[in-house]
């Protein structure tokens, strides 16, 4: 006869009790990276976002910029500018070369701390802390490059079945279109326009167009560019932004992306950031990261390119 | 020493036994001390407040609560029965008692800790944390024994509990109080949970496998076996190598002194019997990589053998050893279906025999009245009988050892076996790719996690579920295997590229390798010739 047979019982609701308490104060084990259960709260006001719109820019286009198809001069000429690396070189015989790209819409700017904010709170997906740490308007940073393309993911989505959907953006989407990260070439285009320019603005480095040489990143938008092609902001400097083409080196050709899947992994980032020199924002520079970095400088903004 | 001065000597300890069964082997009484000895637990909680300024513990905020919350415990408690004590006018005393089965149980515990930490470190790391549950042990034992009785028997008890907890479960730094709870568990049930059993009130479950079990059937329910390091400790105890000789010997000693060779004998042979049954009819290895998983052998040397809570006679224990082969076999097809880890097998099968022992007992003298057993019955001194099963154990464990079913490469280590059983749809070969697939995706393999990616957006062997793939791919692509990069873009293809060389360091373990520092040359043979890796043959022949 088992004396005392309600102990193992009584054991076995003690624990189960905890567990239970602890589960709901949200309190079970999290990786270094969190979820949804951190960032709950009331939807932050950050100006000229839209709070209600998953914190997208407030415009009839809710940030997105129209890049008009056309052509491009891609690449560096060291001789007009002396600052090129060779990895921005065409080939061994051309310096530059033009490139056509079709109409693709492009971020005004880099997706802000505000708008992982939102895409992490509806969807729980698990991000490094530090990105969602920051100042809500400024750009988001400690992103991997599969955390970029889960934000372009999700918002594609949203923005497909979402009945606020600007009616261009859904004709876009149901067009074909797709928001992903912009390729490199994307990225050049809108950063120099179809003039080959060293800046998006022009030839010389101007301190007060974008943020680099700085102590850290500023509020998305925060530098007017009346000069630059498309009106975009922080083109150059603040944070190193993620493309979604491979780093190899030029001449360019997005059929080639996908073919060299021995080597390992490294992706394209451009623009610069607020800890680099003048020379590394211009728009032909190329950055190549590991697609797990996660740094303070490395962001990303988004694009609606044709598929 | 000689056989006949062994026998006499045995022959005493029996008459000893038979004659005064509680009596200690060494014990001396202490003159009753008043409330003194109250003193000894108030130091050992002192003790316990000290460790946790180490930097082991002070690099976890959660650990270091943990320390001071047990201590507060055992601290409060300690106040409430001196007062109680004192106000009643009471005494409590000490009383010394060495058993063998406490101090050689613990000294074989710990020789399995130092071989395995040797080529694991966390384990070495965790030794702290081991003497803060033993200084937690002893306070709660002395505390638990003085607010019950008058006198608390010291010995080496509380090490084998802790030890063999230790040997198969712990609780990660943020979560170290449910460990302490764990421990507290094991001594209450040892304290409470009794039954009458020949006469005398004894504790029917072995305290470490009652609370082990009790914690895992928790974890299993509430879905939280993440909170321990179960897996890892599992898994991680092939890294020794020649594991299984090792455990095989210092299993002998525990069967030498305590005569438990039946015990673990019956569940190896058993366990062994039924796999290799089962791999002749469908193909496969019935546990993944082995014919008695590494921390099950460990479980039936340590953890099933406490001779408190097992069956008395000899047919008893080999119907008790047999039963836990039976369970482990059973609870791990059990577990691996209701999607549970499977290395809870041979935790929760413990608890369930020592419910049965009073049933075993019952059933073996109706056993015994059948005319073949009365035929292979052998009328030898126990310590005879004990010494030809030994040697029957050795013969068979020397046996498994020559057909390489021990520390030799076991099929089941090569995925491309699993890959191949899968295509021919052999029973659960698609569910164990999955599992090893997962299993080495964790441990940081790109190549894995992007195969299982693959496996989930076809939804070729296992349900489709594209959230779950681009999870997979996220983590590979990480990892820096540009084919997931690559199927993060395109959503409605599957590429796929060769393993490279750091995912083969992961692939060709075999469960325990360090490959870590193998050339690359030796690495791509390894693939080609013990796994049958192609594209590796393909490398070994293009570079000779």
């Amino acid at each position: 006869m088992i004396r005392k047979a309600t102990v193992p019982l009584a054991a076995l609701g003690l624990v189960t009790a905890v567990w239970v308490a602890l589960s709901n104060a949200g309190s079970l084990p999290q990786s270094p990276l969190i979820s949804n259960d951190t960032v709950n709260g009331n939807p932050e006001e950050v100006p000229g976002f839209l709070a209600e719109a998953w914190q997208l820019p407030d415009d009839p286009l809710l940030g997105f910029v129209e890049i008009a198809a056309g052509s491009f001069l891609m690449g560096s000429d060291a001789v007009i500018d002396p600052m090129a690396f060779d990895i921005e070189r065409w080939s061994s015989t051309n310096a530059q070369a033009v490139l056509e790209l079709p109409t693709y819409y492009i971020g005004r700017f880099e997706v802000t701390v505000a708008q992982m904010r939102s895409f992490v709170q509806a969807t729980g997906y698990p991000i490094d802390g530090q990105a969602l740490g920051g100042a809500p308007g400024h750009p988001a940073t400690f992103i991997s490059w599969p955390d970029a393309l889960a934000y372009s993911r999700w918002l594609d989505e949203i923005l497909r079945t979402s009945p606020d959907t600007p009616e261009v953006l859904s004709t876009l989407l149901e067009d074909g279109g797709q928001v992903t990260l912009p390729t490199e070439a994307e990225w050049e285009k809108a950063a120099r326009g179809s003039d080959g320019r060293i800046y998006p603005w022009g030839s010389e480095p101007r301190s007060d167009r974008a943020t680099y040489q700085a102590r850290g990143t500023t509020a998305v938008g925060s530098h007017q560019c009346p000069e630059c092609p498309f009106g975009l902001s922080d083109m150059a400097g603040n944070v190193w932004e993620w493309t979604r083409s491979p780093y190899q080196p030029y001449p360019y050709d997005p059929i080639d992306d996908f073919e060299d899947l021995e080597n390992e992994s490294l992706w394209v980032m451009r623009g610069g950031s607020f800890t680099d020199p003048a020379h590394f924002v211009r728009g032909a520079n190329r950055g190549g990261a590991d697609p797990g970095a996660r740094r303070a400088f490395i962001g990303f903004r988004i694009a609606i390119s044709p598929s | 020493m000689s056989a006949a001065r062994r026998r006499r000597r045995w022959q005493k300890d029996q008459e000893r036994r038979v004659q005064v069964p509680n009596q200690p082997s060494r014990q001396s009484v202490d003159p009753p001390p008043g409330l003194h000895v109250l003193t000894a637990p108030a130091v050992l909680t002192l003790i316990l407040v000290v460790l946790s300024f180490l930097p082991r513990i002070q690099s976890n905020f959660n650990l270091t609560i943990s320390i001071w919350g047990a201590a507060i415990v055992l601290l409060t408690w300690l106040i409430l029965l001196y007062l109680k004590l004192r106000h009643e006018n009471a005494s409590r005393m000490f009383q010394t008692m060495l058993r063998p089965q406490h101090y050689v149980q613990a000294l074989v515990q710990l020789a399995v800790f130092t071989y395995w930490g040797w080529h694991w470190r966390p384990v070495y790391e965790f030794v702290t944390l081991l003497a803060a549950q033993l200084i937690f042990a002893y306070v709660f034992d002395m505390l638990l024994a003085w607010s019950r009785r008058e006198t608390y028997t010291l010995g080496f008890g509380p090490f084998p509990i802790i030890f063999s907890i230790n040997l198969f479960l712990w609780f990660r730094d943020d979560w170290f109080y449910l460990q302490f709870l764990m421990v507290g568990i094991g001594f209450l049930g040892k304290e409470f949970v009794r039954w009458n059993r020949e006469g005398r009130a004894v504790h029917i479950f072995n305290p470490s496998a009652f609370s082990l079990g009790l914690f895992s059937l928790v974890l299993i329910a509430t879905g939280t076996t993440s909170l321990t390091w179960g897996q890892e400790i599992a898994s991680t105890l092939t890294l020794a190598p020649m594991i299984y000789l090792y455990l095989f010997l210092l299993g002998l000693v525990v069967m030498y002194f305590f005569s438990v060779t039946l015990v673990s004998g019956a569940a190896a042979i058993v366990l062994f019997g039924l796999s290799a049954f089962y791999t002749s009819l469908t193909g496969v290895p019935y546990f993944l990589d082995s014919e008695i998983p590494a921390a099950v052998f460990l479980g039936l040397h340590l953890l099933v053998t406490d001779p408190s809570t097992s069956p008395r006679s000899q047919a008893g224990k080999l119907v008790f050893g047999g039963l836990y082969g039976v369970g482990v076999f059973g609870l791990y097809t059990l577990l691996g279906a209701y999607g549970a880890p499977t290395f809870y097998d041979k935790l929760l099968a413990v608890p369930l025999l020592n419910l049965s022992v009073r049933g075993i007992d019952s059933l073996i003298p109706v056993i015994r009245r059948s005319r073949a057993i009365r035929l292979w019955r052998l009328d030898l001194a126990p310590l005879r009988l004990n010494m030809i099963h030994m040697a029957v154990w050795i013969v068979f464990f020397g046996s498994m050892a020559v057909m390489g079913k021990a520390d030799g490469m076991h099929p089941g280590d090569s995925l491309p076996f699993w890959e191949q059983a899968c295509i021919e749809d052999r029973p659960t070969a698609c569910n164990r790719l999955i599992q090893l697939e997962a299993s080495y995706c964790g441990d940081n393999s790109a190549w894995a996690c992007n195969e299982l990616g693959g496996h989930y957006r076809q939804g070729d062997i296992v349900g489709s579920d594209a959230d779950l793939a681009l999870g997979y791919f996220s983590r590979a692509c990480e990892l820096r295997f540009q084919p997931a990069c690559v199927n993060l873009l395109d959503i409605e293809s599957f590429r796929q590229a060769d393993p490279r060389a750091l995912d083969l360091r992961l692939l060709l373990r075999e469960g325990g390798s360090n490959l870590m520092e193998m050339a690359e040359p030796e690495l791509y043979e390894r693939a080609c010739l013990k796994h049958d890796w192609d594209f590796a043959c393909d490398k070994v022949v293009s570079t000779s």
